[in-house]
């Protein structure tokens, strides 16, 4: 029974999709379309003139695919003006419209693309001042927070250790040992 | 799982068998080994200027094998260069022939006062006969515009 019901159901949604479909052709939406409208509404009226990165209709600026797939700009009254009058000899263009087309094109020159951006400053600067709080934190924790050291490392301690070390030979090959002289009782030359 | 695995070691058994039946026939035509371009320097400027001579091309040939010729370890002779400057001509878009003599000088690299008054003086006439101005004429060989970040645009 309720395998019946399930499959009335998966029928009932196939009707509703086809009939959701014929709304849709009825329309003149179609699935093509839909992408289409998309990608209209990403990039307006610019239009598309290569193949780009990977062939999506996006614009980016990039030093090693100079050529993007679409225009920067919208076509305006203005540029169309200067469309048109590309069309012609392009010495009665002068240098401000030629900069406007290319701008209308394009939005960072290569060089621009290539410009500092100064960002190293903030950079260095916030690497900088972890450094000083983690420096801050440890004097603090040095003065408010650690017991002291131990005796062990008082210096007397630390030599009579030393003295040890070397009355049991330890290491004598190439160690401790090895550079005591215990004849002369000093440090080998 | 296993019966995948008998499956797949199948194939590649009876891929081997077929090979060696093949490199009796045919000697040498299944290895398995990277083709070689055999084009020389000569061939591929030739193949480049014949294919931005052609008089059907349009937008997206021309910004392609532009893009093409960027992402490779050369610098674009120049007369391929004329020939793209010629292609933007018929394609009456000014803006793309300027783009693209940015991007042969950007091609350069660390060689760029080496090669690139050659190139100009070479592509010189061609110039001057469209009325092309290069970058440096349009003060594009230094940033010009700053660009806003977009996290400022619409903030």
């Amino acid at each position: 029974m309720a395998f019946n019901s399930l499959l009335t159901k998966g029928k009932s949604f196939t009707a509703l999709k086809n009939a959701v479909q014929i709304q849709q052709l009825a329309n003149g939406h179609s699935v093509g379309n839909a992408m289409a409208s998309m990608t209209k509404e990403k990039i307006g009226s610019r239009e598309i003139v290569g193949f780009g990165l990977n062939g999506q209709p996006y614009y980016f600026d990039k030093l090693d695919i100079p050529m993007p797939a679409i225009r920067f700009k919208e076509i305006t009254p203005d540029i169309q003006v200067l469309r048109e009058k590309e069309k012609g000899d392009w010495k009665k263009l002068s240098l401000e419209e030629k900069k406007a087309l290319y701008r209308y094109s394009f939005c960072q020159t290569l060089s621009e693309i290539k410009a500092p951006t100064g960002d190293w400053k903030g950079v260095v600067g916030v690497s900088f001042f972890g450094i000083s709080i983690a420096l801050w934190l440890f004097l603090l924790l040095k003065l408010y927070v650690y017991p002291p050291l131990p005796v062990t490392f008082e210096p007397e301690r630390q030599k009579a250790q030393l003295q040890r070390m070397i009355d049991l030979r330890m290491n004598p090959i190439d160690g401790l040992a090895s550079k005591w002289d215990y004849e002369k009782g000093k440090w080998k030359e | 799982m296993f019966r995948t695995t008998c499956m797949q070691v199948g194939t590649l058994c009876r891929g081997v068998s077929l090979l060696r039946n093949n490199r009796v026939v045919t000697a040498g035509a299944n290895r398995f080994m990277s083709s070689h371009s055999t084009e020389t320097d000569e061939e591929f400027d030739a193949r480049y200027e014949a294919y931005f001579n052609r008089k059907e091309i349009d937008h997206w040939e021309a910004r392609k094998a532009m893009n093409d010729l960027c992402g490779m370890d050369l610098v674009p002779e120049p007369k391929i260069v004329i020939a793209a400057l010629k292609a933007c001509r018929r394609l009456n878009d000014i803006a793309l022939a300027v783009r693209f003599i940015e991007a042969v000088r950007e091609k350069c690299g660390s060689k760029q006062k080496e090669i690139y008054p050659y190139i100009l003086q070479e592509i010189r006439p061609t110039l001057d006969e469209l009325g092309i101005n290069t970058p440096e004429e349009l003060g594009y060989d230094k940033p010009e515009l700053a660009l806003p970040n977009v996290y400022d645009v619409h903030g």
